[in-house]
Protein backbone atom coordinates (compact mmCIF):
# COMPACT_ATOMS: atom_id res chain seq x y z
CA UNK A 1 0.00 0.00 0.00
CA UNK A 2 3.09 2.14 0.41
CA UNK A 3 4.50 3.66 -2.54
CA UNK A 4 7.75 5.24 -2.88
CA UNK A 5 5.65 8.40 -3.89
CA UNK A 6 4.01 8.54 -0.71
CA UNK A 7 7.41 7.69 1.18
CA UNK A 8 8.53 10.84 -0.26
CA UNK A 9 5.53 12.68 1.70
CA UNK A 10 6.80 12.44 4.89
CA UNK A 11 8.38 15.47 6.70
CA UNK A 12 6.48 17.43 4.08
CA UNK A 13 4.00 20.50 5.14
CA UNK A 14 0.42 19.49 3.38
CA UNK A 15 -2.06 21.67 5.05
CA UNK A 16 -1.17 25.09 7.18
CA UNK A 17 -3.83 27.37 8.61
CA UNK A 18 -4.54 30.22 10.72
CA UNK A 19 -7.41 30.53 13.33
CA UNK A 20 -9.42 33.44 13.63
CA UNK A 21 -9.28 35.10 17.65
CA UNK A 22 -10.01 32.63 19.91
CA UNK A 23 -13.47 33.43 21.49
CA UNK A 24 -14.35 33.44 24.91
CA UNK A 25 -17.67 32.07 24.07
CA UNK A 26 -15.65 29.19 21.85
CA UNK A 27 -13.55 28.49 24.94
CA UNK A 28 -17.41 27.69 26.98
CA UNK A 29 -19.11 26.27 24.13
CA UNK A 30 -16.38 23.71 23.86
CA UNK A 31 -16.14 23.26 27.64
CA UNK A 32 -19.76 22.78 28.25
CA UNK A 33 -20.02 20.15 25.28
CA UNK A 34 -17.07 17.88 26.97
CA UNK A 35 -18.68 18.33 30.30
CA UNK A 36 -21.74 18.01 29.61
CA UNK A 37 -24.05 17.33 31.92
CA UNK A 38 -21.52 18.56 34.62
CA UNK A 39 -20.49 21.98 35.01
CA UNK A 40 -16.84 22.59 33.58
CA UNK A 41 -14.34 24.29 35.80
CA UNK A 42 -15.10 28.24 36.10
CA UNK A 43 -11.48 28.98 34.17
CA UNK A 44 -13.18 27.64 30.72
CA UNK A 45 -16.28 30.23 31.71
CA UNK A 46 -16.64 32.34 34.59
CA UNK A 47 -14.00 35.25 33.78
CA UNK A 48 -15.27 36.55 37.42
CA UNK A 49 -14.43 34.02 39.39
CA UNK A 50 -11.50 34.89 41.64
CA UNK A 51 -8.98 32.22 40.64
CA UNK A 52 -9.72 32.51 37.11
CA UNK A 53 -8.41 36.40 37.50
CA UNK A 54 -5.95 35.53 39.32
CA UNK A 55 -4.82 33.01 36.58
CA UNK A 56 -5.44 36.01 34.03
CA UNK A 57 -8.52 35.25 32.72
CA UNK A 58 -9.86 32.46 31.13
CA UNK A 59 -8.19 29.33 29.66
CA UNK A 60 -9.19 27.04 27.01
CA UNK A 61 -8.83 23.33 28.08
CA UNK A 62 -5.86 21.74 26.50
CA UNK A 63 -7.38 19.44 23.76
CA UNK A 64 -9.31 22.63 22.57
CA UNK A 65 -9.54 23.00 18.73
CA UNK A 66 -9.19 26.72 17.72
CA UNK A 67 -9.82 25.63 14.04
CA UNK A 68 -12.54 23.46 14.04
CA UNK A 69 -15.02 25.37 12.18
CA UNK A 70 -12.79 27.79 9.97
CA UNK A 71 -9.76 29.26 9.48
CA UNK A 72 -8.75 32.91 8.10
CA UNK A 73 -6.50 31.00 5.62
CA UNK A 74 -7.95 27.41 5.41
CA UNK A 75 -6.26 25.68 3.06
CA UNK A 76 -6.57 23.31 1.13
CA UNK A 77 -10.39 23.00 2.18
CA UNK A 78 -11.91 25.84 0.53
CA UNK A 79 -8.85 27.02 -1.74
CA UNK A 80 -9.71 25.91 -5.08
CA UNK A 81 -13.41 25.35 -6.21
CA UNK A 82 -12.38 23.47 -9.09
CA UNK A 83 -10.61 20.74 -7.07
CA UNK A 84 -13.30 17.91 -6.05
CA UNK A 85 -13.84 17.54 -2.31
CA UNK A 86 -10.94 15.44 -0.82
CA UNK A 87 -12.82 12.36 0.41
CA UNK A 88 -11.96 12.12 4.39
CA UNK A 89 -8.73 10.46 4.91
CA UNK A 90 -7.37 11.17 1.45
CA UNK A 91 -4.20 12.61 3.17
CA UNK A 92 -1.79 12.79 0.12
CA UNK A 93 -4.19 14.53 -1.96
CA UNK A 94 -3.39 17.66 -0.29
CA UNK A 95 0.13 16.85 -1.90
CA UNK A 96 -0.95 16.32 -5.41
CA UNK A 97 -0.16 12.47 -5.31
CA UNK A 98 -2.79 9.70 -5.81
CA UNK A 99 -4.13 8.07 -2.12
CA UNK A 100 -4.37 4.12 -1.44
CA UNK A 101 -7.81 2.83 -2.28
CA UNK A 102 -9.45 2.26 1.41
CA UNK A 103 -13.38 2.06 2.52
CA UNK A 104 -13.00 3.15 5.73
CA UNK A 105 -10.44 5.50 8.15
CA UNK A 106 -10.40 5.60 11.71
CA UNK A 107 -7.89 6.90 14.39
CA UNK A 108 -5.96 4.29 16.05
CA UNK A 109 -3.57 6.42 18.29
CA UNK A 110 -3.69 10.15 19.52
CA UNK A 111 -0.34 11.58 20.98
CA UNK A 112 -0.59 14.70 22.93
CA UNK A 113 2.42 17.38 24.19
CA UNK A 114 1.51 20.10 25.76
CA UNK A 115 3.87 23.78 25.74
CA UNK A 116 3.74 26.11 28.97
CA UNK A 117 1.60 28.26 26.70
CA UNK A 118 -2.47 27.87 27.36
CA UNK A 119 -4.80 29.34 24.85
CA UNK A 120 -6.36 32.03 25.65
CA UNK A 121 -9.57 34.67 24.26
CA UNK A 122 -7.84 36.87 21.66
CA UNK A 123 -5.19 33.85 20.94
CA UNK A 124 -4.43 33.59 17.00
CA UNK A 125 -3.09 29.51 16.24
CA UNK A 126 -1.05 28.58 13.35
CA UNK A 127 -1.24 24.93 12.76
CA UNK A 128 1.25 23.01 10.27
CA UNK A 129 0.29 19.45 9.38
CA UNK A 130 2.55 17.02 8.12
CA UNK A 131 2.65 12.87 7.26
CA UNK A 132 5.19 12.18 9.45
CA UNK A 133 4.94 8.16 9.39
CA UNK A 134 3.68 5.39 7.35
CA UNK A 135 4.14 1.68 8.26
CA UNK A 136 1.61 -1.16 7.37
CA UNK A 137 0.13 -4.06 10.10
CA UNK A 138 -2.29 -6.93 9.48
CA UNK A 139 -5.59 -6.47 11.54
CA UNK A 140 -8.97 -7.83 11.62
CA UNK A 141 -9.98 -5.94 9.02
CA UNK A 142 -7.23 -7.31 7.12
CA UNK A 143 -3.69 -5.47 5.75
CA UNK A 144 -4.17 -1.70 7.78
CA UNK A 145 -2.39 0.99 6.28
CA UNK A 146 -1.48 3.45 9.67
CA UNK A 147 -0.60 6.92 8.62
CA UNK A 148 0.96 9.12 11.12
CA UNK A 149 -0.78 13.07 11.01
CA UNK A 150 1.98 15.64 13.22
CA UNK A 151 0.00 19.12 13.97
CA UNK A 152 2.26 21.74 15.83
CA UNK A 153 0.30 24.58 16.80
CA UNK A 154 1.72 28.08 17.73
CA UNK A 155 0.01 31.11 18.94
CA UNK A 156 0.41 34.42 17.66
CA UNK A 157 4.14 35.62 19.49
CA UNK A 158 5.40 32.31 17.98
CA UNK A 159 5.02 29.83 21.28
CA UNK A 160 4.43 26.57 20.93
CA UNK A 161 1.26 25.81 22.04
CA UNK A 162 1.21 21.67 21.42
CA UNK A 163 1.79 18.89 19.32
CA UNK A 164 -0.98 16.37 18.37
CA UNK A 165 0.28 12.75 16.54
CA UNK A 166 -2.61 11.00 15.60
CA UNK A 167 -2.56 7.59 14.06
CA UNK A 168 -4.73 7.31 11.13
CA UNK A 169 -5.76 3.44 10.33
CA UNK A 170 -7.08 3.13 6.74
CA UNK A 171 -8.34 -0.23 5.29
CA UNK B 1 -10.20 21.20 45.53
CA UNK B 2 -6.90 21.04 44.19
CA UNK B 3 -4.87 18.44 45.07
CA UNK B 4 -1.97 17.75 47.56
CA UNK B 5 1.13 17.04 45.95
CA UNK B 6 2.53 15.75 48.89
CA UNK B 7 -0.22 13.11 49.41
CA UNK B 8 0.05 11.69 45.89
CA UNK B 9 2.18 8.12 45.56
CA UNK B 10 2.71 5.23 43.65
CA UNK B 11 0.37 3.10 43.26
CA UNK B 12 -2.72 5.63 43.99
CA UNK B 13 -6.02 4.88 41.69
CA UNK B 14 -7.68 8.00 40.44
CA UNK B 15 -11.23 8.57 40.52
CA UNK B 16 -12.93 7.31 37.55
CA UNK B 17 -14.93 8.80 35.34
CA UNK B 18 -17.80 7.52 33.31
CA UNK B 19 -19.86 8.59 30.07
CA UNK B 20 -22.85 6.91 28.90
CA UNK B 21 -22.01 6.43 24.58
CA UNK B 22 -25.00 8.58 23.73
CA UNK B 23 -25.37 10.11 19.93
CA UNK B 24 -26.73 13.18 22.04
CA UNK B 25 -23.25 13.71 23.85
CA UNK B 26 -21.57 12.83 20.29
CA UNK B 27 -23.86 15.57 18.61
CA UNK B 28 -22.66 18.19 21.00
CA UNK B 29 -19.26 17.29 20.47
CA UNK B 30 -19.42 17.88 17.48
CA UNK B 31 -21.41 20.75 17.43
CA UNK B 32 -17.60 22.10 18.47
CA UNK B 33 -15.78 20.17 16.44
CA UNK B 34 -17.33 19.42 13.05
CA UNK B 35 -14.68 17.31 11.40
CA UNK B 36 -16.50 14.63 13.76
CA UNK B 37 -19.53 14.83 11.73
CA UNK B 38 -19.13 11.79 10.39
CA UNK B 39 -21.42 8.93 9.54
CA UNK B 40 -20.29 6.41 11.07
CA UNK B 41 -20.78 8.13 14.77
CA UNK B 42 -23.94 8.82 14.10
CA UNK B 43 -25.36 6.06 11.76
CA UNK B 44 -25.76 2.57 12.79
CA UNK B 45 -25.37 1.29 9.21
CA UNK B 46 -22.84 3.15 8.30
CA UNK B 47 -20.33 1.65 11.24
CA UNK B 48 -21.66 -1.49 10.19
CA UNK B 49 -20.18 -1.05 6.88
CA UNK B 50 -16.97 -0.41 8.42
CA UNK B 51 -17.21 -3.42 10.42
CA UNK B 52 -18.65 -2.28 13.89
CA UNK B 53 -21.49 -2.90 15.63
CA UNK B 54 -22.92 0.11 15.69
CA UNK B 55 -22.06 3.99 15.98
CA UNK B 56 -19.54 4.91 18.06
CA UNK B 57 -17.78 7.70 19.57
CA UNK B 58 -15.46 10.10 17.98
CA UNK B 59 -11.68 9.17 19.09
CA UNK B 60 -10.49 12.68 20.18
CA UNK B 61 -13.61 12.97 22.58
CA UNK B 62 -12.82 9.61 24.36
CA UNK B 63 -8.97 11.66 24.65
CA UNK B 64 -10.92 14.27 26.20
CA UNK B 65 -12.89 12.13 28.62
CA UNK B 66 -9.14 11.56 30.23
CA UNK B 67 -8.26 15.04 30.48
CA UNK B 68 -11.24 15.50 32.05
CA UNK B 69 -10.79 13.06 34.06
CA UNK B 70 -6.88 14.31 35.33
CA UNK B 71 -8.48 17.50 35.59
CA UNK B 72 -10.88 16.41 38.07
CA UNK B 73 -8.23 14.37 39.79
CA UNK B 74 -5.55 17.14 40.15
CA UNK B 75 -7.30 20.38 40.43
CA UNK B 76 -5.90 23.56 39.72
CA UNK B 77 -2.88 22.67 40.78
CA UNK B 78 -1.97 20.84 37.62
CA UNK B 79 -1.22 20.67 34.36
CA UNK B 80 -0.91 18.06 31.74
CA UNK B 81 2.26 17.56 30.21
CA UNK B 82 1.54 14.50 27.72
CA UNK B 83 -1.69 12.61 27.17
CA UNK B 84 -1.35 9.17 24.75
CA UNK B 85 -4.20 7.35 23.98
CA UNK B 86 -4.29 3.95 21.96
CA UNK B 87 -8.18 3.39 20.34
CA UNK B 88 -7.96 -0.56 20.11
CA UNK B 89 -11.79 -0.40 20.09
CA UNK B 90 -14.31 2.40 20.01
CA UNK B 91 -17.33 2.92 22.46
CA UNK B 92 -20.16 1.62 20.46
CA UNK B 93 -23.56 3.40 20.85
CA UNK B 94 -25.49 2.24 23.97
CA UNK B 95 -22.83 1.31 25.96
CA UNK B 96 -21.35 3.08 29.01
CA UNK B 97 -17.12 4.39 28.86
CA UNK B 98 -15.35 4.58 32.45
CA UNK B 99 -11.87 6.00 32.37
CA UNK B 100 -9.73 5.33 35.56
CA UNK B 101 -5.80 5.74 35.72
CA UNK B 102 -2.93 4.86 38.47
CA UNK B 103 0.19 6.59 39.40
CA UNK B 104 3.39 4.71 38.04
CA UNK B 105 5.96 7.02 38.71
CA UNK B 106 7.09 10.66 40.98
CA UNK B 107 10.02 12.82 40.21
CA UNK B 108 9.72 15.90 42.84
CA UNK B 109 11.86 19.11 41.52
CA UNK B 110 11.46 21.89 43.51
CA UNK B 111 8.06 23.36 43.82
CA UNK B 112 7.13 20.67 41.30
CA UNK B 113 6.14 17.02 41.65
CA UNK B 114 6.02 15.34 37.85
CA UNK B 115 3.39 12.21 37.60
CA UNK B 116 3.72 9.25 35.37
CA UNK B 117 0.36 7.54 34.84
CA UNK B 118 -1.10 4.78 33.29
CA UNK B 119 -4.99 5.44 31.81
CA UNK B 120 -7.78 2.95 30.76
CA UNK B 121 -11.21 3.30 29.69
CA UNK B 122 -13.44 0.61 29.23
CA UNK B 123 -16.82 -0.43 28.71
CA UNK B 124 -19.31 -1.62 30.71
CA UNK B 125 -18.80 -4.86 29.38
CA UNK B 126 -15.27 -4.42 30.61
CA UNK B 127 -13.52 -4.57 27.39
CA UNK B 128 -10.60 -2.22 27.42
CA UNK B 129 -11.13 0.19 25.11
CA UNK B 130 -8.01 2.27 25.14
CA UNK B 131 -5.43 2.44 27.12
CA UNK B 132 -3.28 5.35 27.65
CA UNK B 133 -0.66 7.13 29.21
CA UNK B 134 -0.38 10.78 30.91
CA UNK B 135 2.66 12.88 32.30
CA UNK B 136 1.22 15.69 34.98
CA UNK B 137 2.88 18.44 36.61
CA UNK B 138 1.39 19.26 40.04
CA UNK B 139 2.23 22.55 42.27
CA UNK B 140 2.23 23.28 45.63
Amino acid sequence: MITEEMRALVGTAMDEQTSYPIAASDIRRWALAVYHPDRPPPEFWDEDDPVTIAAGGLVAPDEFNPLAWTAQDPRPRFSDPGLPVAKVGAFEAALGVEPPAFRAVLQGEIRARYGVVRMRPGDVIHSVSSISEYFEREGRMGLQLYTTISEVLTNQDGEWVKTIDTVFVRY
Amino acid sequence: MDLDPDEVAVGDELPTYSRPGSVLAWARYGAVNPVHIVGHHFEDEVARREGFDAAFIPAPLEHAYLHTMLRNWMGRSGRVLSLDIRLRRPLIRGRTLTAGGTVTALRRHGDAVSVSLDLWERDDLGELLAPGRAEVELRR
